[in-house]
């Protein structure tokens, strides 16, 4: 199973050299036989008796991350819908992408994807999941950019990024809130403990993560709108990624986690209403699309609104039909998105009000659109799969008991919503379907002369109605060897259901009915109402929010940016210094660590004062220096008192050393300053004056506070007494401070020497390279 | 062997003399240094295997016991991260030929590069506060040879800025010295960890460290003190921000992990959770400041803010788990730092420009290139399975461990947007119809792609091969965590 | 006397920084100046003063002042005379390229 699940990926790292030879054989040919050999491996489990398999491989145990693979009927149904369709995408695009494409790139994503995506629904560990989801999202956006050189791509591509990885994130924080409640990282696991979940105080947060992880991968409202701008991939992309998989990931994630999360009241409400408005937005927006691509869209939206919410009822028939409905869409919608793809090859135009009467000049890809769309408006008539888990989705929507104000609202509002949302789906596949094949053709409008697509492209949507028909002749057959077992899976349990044609006169059957008669009625009086639109959403949409917000976060943080970072050094130390001393003054009221209770301390004599004075005022003066030479004397004055200061402390060396530092640092202050202009009145206003005395002060201060309570707060001895014993027996020398700066702490003076050396090569390389310029 | 331990400090100021008297004749340099650094690097790499099978080895220079020497603690966490500084400096020297010019190189380029690896290398491994600090000048003194190295008009005068940052705060760093001297009356890391145990870390000794900190912070650009670094890094040549990117703000956060795991540890309600707040407006702030530019540069300078922010946010949460994370994540962040620096700056010599709005199609000609900076932009915003993964992981559970709920979400949020800045510049730059003026010196730009490749095929590594890391990064953290055995080995009790 | 010295320290401290927020580069080196001498003062200080001969061994002495401190501040002298050193060229350097020796003049977001 590992092996099936790597598979495409390591042949992805090989497709760019077989490309090489793309001008002899299509890419595409080389690579068609490993999805349908994962599909036919997949193949072998489905059967009445199936069980489910479970491998695994250690990754990185330390952090309980393996690659455990496991195989229930639910993964096992995905497993068959990613390689199934994906051999028949593969199929597909060999006839819809040409030589002179990148084929080797188109390739190599696509089966980058198809292992992340039988990754994602195959996973039990749930970092493994999570790695994995994070590359779907990125193999979307680089297939969506495909044609990078359209600003349309661009612009899809980034967005779906933005909003998956967003959801994605979101998503990690859940697992790894999940698994710090759980103590595993196995999804298996979690489920055993389902009731530690639910009954945990960080439910709330786990569900929420999770949910912005599942609305904005299965592209639910208000996150849907990546999707319209995803059509920008080739259409096999579209077909493949953007609706029968990877947009599946967020509903799978929901199905995984239905045995922890159903019958929980907030899932309830959540899942049924994001999911509702979902669908209901969704296909009334379909209805007023232009491009057969945008209408798919958001019919796909619309469609996962469905499945969402039927996870959200949570019983056993909206379970079952979600299972169901997760199959029959990928295969009705599949096939429309291939023929529109089709349409779009073989007319230049997916514009449908340009299209119409293709009838006569692409009767197949016709015929099999009218099963694509019939199914998919949920047309009752027993060859269509659609009409099945459409009217489970009736019967589901009907059975929901809940209590709680909210939850009440919601069990009636749902059925309405469900047959609103239905209406409106009616409408748009009667619209699809008609509008494009029906009335009268303007072919000279389009780009290209229409004709019938080669029947090799053909063949992959024909496979896919095939499957419509087949399924809905002989549901049992699927029932009892794949659905039921992912309809298992979903429900924890036993969730056996049959399915029939005829149920009788049931409610769900009315409904059904009326959905057909009220959207045929508004499919033929459309251009009367379709005025609707100009108010709702008129402007309103979320594309606008997103828009704005990416726009925003460029000029906001433009503005928040060049607020602060001025380039004045005067204000980026004005705001560090402030940082420093409110943080640092306030750590230290917070401690009570100002000490005034005064340590011992030596006798004040009158030569120190003054010197002291001298040193002080000297420092003041500088303040109020105007002259170049006079503030380099000023200095020397701080310099040279400070010597004194030494001498006076018993330090003779650092005496010395200060006076010839001292002098030189004045030579070189002369010799530069030389070249610099003289000194200017401070002409800064008076804010900026009383600002800098405030903070230099109050920094002073802090430095003084600090300064005295340290030194009273002597706890030990210093290790002096070490230094002083030692240096003559062990160091042997008299000098202490010698002996220490060679010997005792040899390191920080080969060192200090150093950054000397530094100094010297930096200075030498400032001055001479700028003489080899002006050379030049 | 224990004497094998101040070769990694020593041999690279060795060199740097070396190199700097071989000015003569440049090719010579530039081979004296290639070999030099691939023959320190092996020789890192088998000390740090060795150190990490048996355990941390102490120096204590010139033989003198601590407290009274100076100790180089050869411990794995300093270990791991010259190692890491070997690698990224050996790429360096591979493509600093390429982007600098032949006076560049000559005017001391070898010899600062060289004494750079010394003051990180030894900040990395001293156990003495005080040494400390003479390293940190030594780094800094190589560090503005480098920046001025070229004498533009804009280098000179972020530079000015720059230097008077550092010197400002080197020079409460001997103030803060000065201040622990006078309560706990020595120097020695380790041997202050057990003196301020004894006194329960008690009022006055928390502020000090809080200025301790200030002075780490603002090397490590930490929220609200790193306004020195966008520019002044955005100024010099490719390889030198490169080397800044990589080195220089991670020593400053390997000073605060170590001051504040080993020391400081008896206050953690106040320092800590002052560090949890900072952290949150660095990743904020730093990942504000990517959004706001077009300068490619300088759009990859500010993404070093917020992963300093990361950094911080496991120190601040203070668990085994979280440290992990923290260090972890800085041995990836200067790998991947250090890549794409070297990747910008050939995308700007390819492009012949940094501004991102003059820039497209760039991946027509160079693929390699865009393809590798758009692993590197994913390692860089954590996307598994590579090495930012790892480290994210371990930060995320910390801080959902000690509910930190908001500073996860203000984690999560800022990857996020790290992701979109990176993500603009390959839609923006590298995506669209193919530019005019794209540079034709193909076997430049290769050549300059190379040295990133390695350091994103590292990263790579770090990520899927995380268990072979991992355990090892875990031990630190229990070190770190459980401090005794830095203050046993360094003080043989 | 310790005390006294606190407060000297930190008056360099606090006229340094008053230096180092203006805009000329004179008055910002000699602020930096300023600032390091008051950091040394502070490391001579915080080891108390005055407490006994200098460090210099004599026979019948006994008790002597504190040389760590001494070795420390000869050590940051020199370091920070090298820093001085290479700031003033940066400044001069600075200064003829950018045509102004006021920082408020060299914002700047022109990066070459």
């Amino acid at each position: 199973m590992i092996f099936a699940i790597f598979a495409p990926l390591l042949l992805a790292f090989i497709i760019p050299l077989l490309s090489k030879w793309k001008y002899k054989v299509h890419t595409g040919w080389l690579i068609l036989p490993i999805p349908f050999a994962i599909f036919l491996y997949f193949l072998q489990y489905v059967g009445a008796d199936f069980q489910p398999q479970m491998v695994s491989v250690d990754w990185i145990p330390s952090l309980d991350i393996a690659l455990s693979f496991h195989l229930d009927g639910l993964s096992l149904l995905f497993a068959l819908l990613i390689s199934g369709i994906g051999t028949l995408v593969v199929l597909y695009s060999i006839y819809y992408l040409n030589h002179k494409e990148q084929l080797g790139h188109f390739y190599t994503y696509l089966y980058i994807f198809m292992t992340a995506m039988l990754g994602v629904v195959l996973s039990d560990n749930v970092f493994g999941l999570y790695a994995f989801w994070e590359f779907t999202s990125i193999s979307s956006f680089l297939l969506i950019g495909y044609w990078h050189h359209r600003e349309r791509s661009r612009y899809g591509a980034l967005k779906s990024m933005l909003i998956t990885v967003f959801g994605g994130f979101s998503l990690l924080a859940g697992i790894i809130l999940l698994s710090i409640v759980t103590g595993t990282t196995s999804i298996q696991g979690m489920v055993e403990q389902s009731d530690t979940i639910v009954n945990s105080e960080y439910f709330p947060f786990i569900l929420i993560f999770l949910l912005l992880g599942a609305f904005t991968k299965s592209a639910q409202f208000p996150f849907h709108i990546w999707l319209p701008d995803a059509m920008e991939a080739p259409t096999p992309v579209s077909a493949y990624l953007h609706s029968a998989t990877m947009v599946k990931a967020g509903i799978y994630l929901m199905a995984r986690f239905s045995p922890i999360l159903a019958g929980e009241p907030y899932v309830f409400i959540a899942l049924s209403l994001f999911g509702l408005v979902t669908l209901t937005w969704g296909s009334y927006m379909a209805v007023r699309q232009t491009d057969l691509k945008g209408i798919l869209a958001f019919s796909t939206i619309s469609q996962l609104g469905m499945i969402m919410a039927m996870l959200g009822f949570g019983t056993k028939v909206a379970l079952f039909a979600a299972v169901f409905h997760i199959l029959n869409h990928a295969t009705f919608k599949g096939s429309l998105f291939m023929i529109a793809g089709i349409v779009d090859h073989e007319t230049g135009s997916r514009d449908i009000r340009k299209l119409g009467g293709l009838f006569t000049f692409m009767p197949i890809s016709a015929t099999l659109a009218i099963f694509g769309t019939f199914s998919m408006a949920g047309v009752p008539l027993p060859f269509l799969n659609g009409f099945y888990s459409k009217e489970m989705f009736f019967q589901a929507s009907l059975d929901n008991t809940a209590s709680g104000a909210i939850a009440e609202t919601l069990v009636t509002i749902i059925p309405v919503l469900a047959v609103v949302g239905s209406i409106f789906t009616f409408i748009y596949s009667m619209y699809l379907f008609f509008n494009t094949f029906t009335g009268k053709s303007q072919v000279e409008e389009l780009p290209k002369h229409p004709h019938e697509a080669p029947k090799m492209m053909l063949v992959p949507p024909f496979i896919l109605v095939l499957g419509v028909l087949v399924i809905g002749l002989f549901p049992t057959i699927f029932n009892e060897s794949l659905i039921t077992h992912a309809a298992d899976a979903v429900y924890g349990g036993e969730a056996n259901k049959e399915i029939y044609f005829w149920h009788g006169l049931i409610p769900a059957f009315y409904m059904s009915i009326a959905v057909v008669v009220i959207g045929a009625i508004m499919y033929l009086t459309k251009s009367k109402w379709s005025g609707v639109y100009q108010v709702l959403p008129g402007r309103l949409s979320m594309n606008r929010v997103y828009d704005w917000m990416v726009e925003k976060s460029e000029t906001a943080s433009q503005r928040i940016t060049n607020t602060y970072m001025t380039g004045s050094l005067r204000q980026y130390m004005v705001l560090l210094l402030t940082a420093i001393t409110v943080i640092v003054a306030g750590v230290l009221i917070k401690t009570s660590g100002i000490n005034f209770d005064m340590a011992e301390t030596a006798s004040i004599t009158a030569t120190e004062v003054i010197v002291t004075l001298l040193i002080a005022s000297a420092a003041i003066a500088t303040i109020f220096a105007r002259n170049r030479i006079a503030i380099i004397l000023i200095v020397g004055v701080v310099g040279y008192g400070l010597a004194i200061l030494f001498v006076l402390y018993r330090a003779p060396d650092l005496a010395l050393t200060q006076l010839i530092v001292e002098t030189v640092t004045v030579t070189l202050f002369m010799l530069c300053f030389y070249h610099l202009p003289n000194l200017k009145k401070d002409t800064s206003s008076w804010f900026t004056k009383s600002t800098n005395i405030i903070i230099s002060v109050a920094f002073g201060l802090l430095m003084m506070v600090i300064g005295i309570s340290a030194y009273n707060s002597r706890s030990f001895d210093t290790i002096a007494q070490y230094f002083i014993d030692n240096t003559y027996k062990l160091g042997g020398g008299d000098n202490m401070v010698n002996v220490i700066l060679v010997d005792f702490r040899g390191i920080d003076t080969l060192f200090e020497v150093a950054v000397l050396f530094g100094a010297a090569l930096a200075i030498i390389g400032m001055i001479k390279l700028r003489r080899n310029k002006g050379a030049n | 062997m224990i004497n094998l331990i101040y070769l990694p400090i020593v041999l690279p100021l060795l060199a740097s003399v070396i190199a700097a008297l071989l000015t003569k004749n440049t090719n010579i340099t530039r081979l004296f240094s290639q070999i030099t650094s691939v023959v320190f690097l092996i020789f890192v790499g088998g000390l740090a295997f060795y150190i990490f099978q048996n355990g941390t080895i102490v120096g204590q220079a010139g033989g003198w016991a601590a407290p009274y020497g100076i100790s180089i603690v050869g411990d794995p966490l300093a270990i791991l991260l010259v190692l890491t500084t070997n690698i990224i400096g050996t790429a360096a020297i591979f493509y600093a030929p390429k982007v600098l010019e032949e006076k560049q190189e000559r005017f001391y380029f070898y010899a600062l590069y060289f004494l750079l690896i010394a003051g990180v290398s030894g900040a990395f491994m001293t156990g003495d506060l005080f040494n400390l600090f003479v390293f940190f000048e030594v780094l800094l003194m190589a560090s503005y040879g480098l920046i001025v190295l070229g004498n533009g008009k804009a280098q000179l005068r972020e530079s000015f800025k720059y230097v008077l940052f550092n010197l400002f705060s080197s020079m409460l760093f001997i103030v803060s010295v000065a201040y622990i001297y006078a309560i706990t009356g020595t120097v020695n890391l380790a041997h202050l960890a057990e003196r301020i145990e004894t006194v329960e870390q008690q009022g006055i000794l928390t502020a000090v460290g809080m200025i301790l900190f200030f002075v780490f912070a603002v090397k490590a650009a930490v929220f609200p003190l790193y306004y020195w670094l966008p520019n002044s890094y955005v100024v010099p040549n490719p390889v030198v921000s490169a080397l800044f990117g990589a080195l220089l703000t991670k020593v400053g956060i390997y000073s605060i992990i170590r001051v504040y795991t080993l020391i400081f540890v008896h206050e953690t309600a106040i320092t800590h959770s002052i560090f949890i707040w900072l952290a949150m407006f660095t990743m904020l702030f730093g990942v504000i400041g990517a959004l706001s530019t077009h300068n490619v540069k300088l759009i990859v300078t500010y993404n070093i803010i917020p992963a300093v922010g990361f950094m911080l946010m496991g120190i601040g949460l203070y668990t085994p788990e979280a440290i992990a994370g923290s260090v972890y994540y800085l041995m990836h962040d200067m790998v991947i730092k250090g890549a794409l620096f070297f990747l910008i700056g050939a995308l700007v010599i390819a492009a012949g420009t940094k501004d991102l709005r003059q820039m497209s199609g760039v991946i027509q000609k160079y693929p390699l290139l865009g393809w590798i900076f758009f692993i590197a932009s994913l390692i860089l915003a954590g996307v598994p399975p590579f090495s930012g993964f790892i480290g994210k992981i371990l930060l995320l559970e910390g801080g959902l461990r000690q509910e930190e709920f908001l500073l996860v979400i203000v984690a999560l949020l800022s990857s996020l947007l790290i992701l979109l800045s990176m993500m603009r510049i390959f839609v923006y730059g590298f995506w669209g119809e193919l530019m005019d003026g794209l540079s034709n010196e193909t076997k430049r730009i290769r050549q300059l792609t190379i040295p990133g490749v390695v350091l994103v095929g590292l990263a790579i590594f770090l990520g899927i091969g995380a268990e072979l890391v991992y355990p090892q990064i875990e031990s630190i953290s229990n070190m770190l965590y459980e401090r005794t055995d830095y203050i046993s080995s360094v003080l043989k009790e | 006397m310790e005390i006294i010295l606190t407060v000297l320290a930190s008056i360099l401290f606090s006229t340094g920084i008053y230096n180092l927020l203006q805009k000329q580069l004179l008055r910002i080196i000699v602020g930096t100046v300023l600032i390091s001498h008051g950091a040394h003062l502070f490391l001579l200080t915080m080891s108390q003063v005055k407490r006994g001969a200098p460090p210099l061994l004599v026979d019948d002495v006994s008790s002597y002042t504190d040389p760590l401190p001494q070795a420390l501040i000869l050590t940051a002298i020199v370091i920070s005379f090298g820093v001085t050193s290479f700031l003033l060229v940066l400044a001069y350097r600075t200064y003829t390229l950018n045509k102004t020796d006021n920082m408020e003049e060299m914002r700047g977001s022109d990066y070459d």
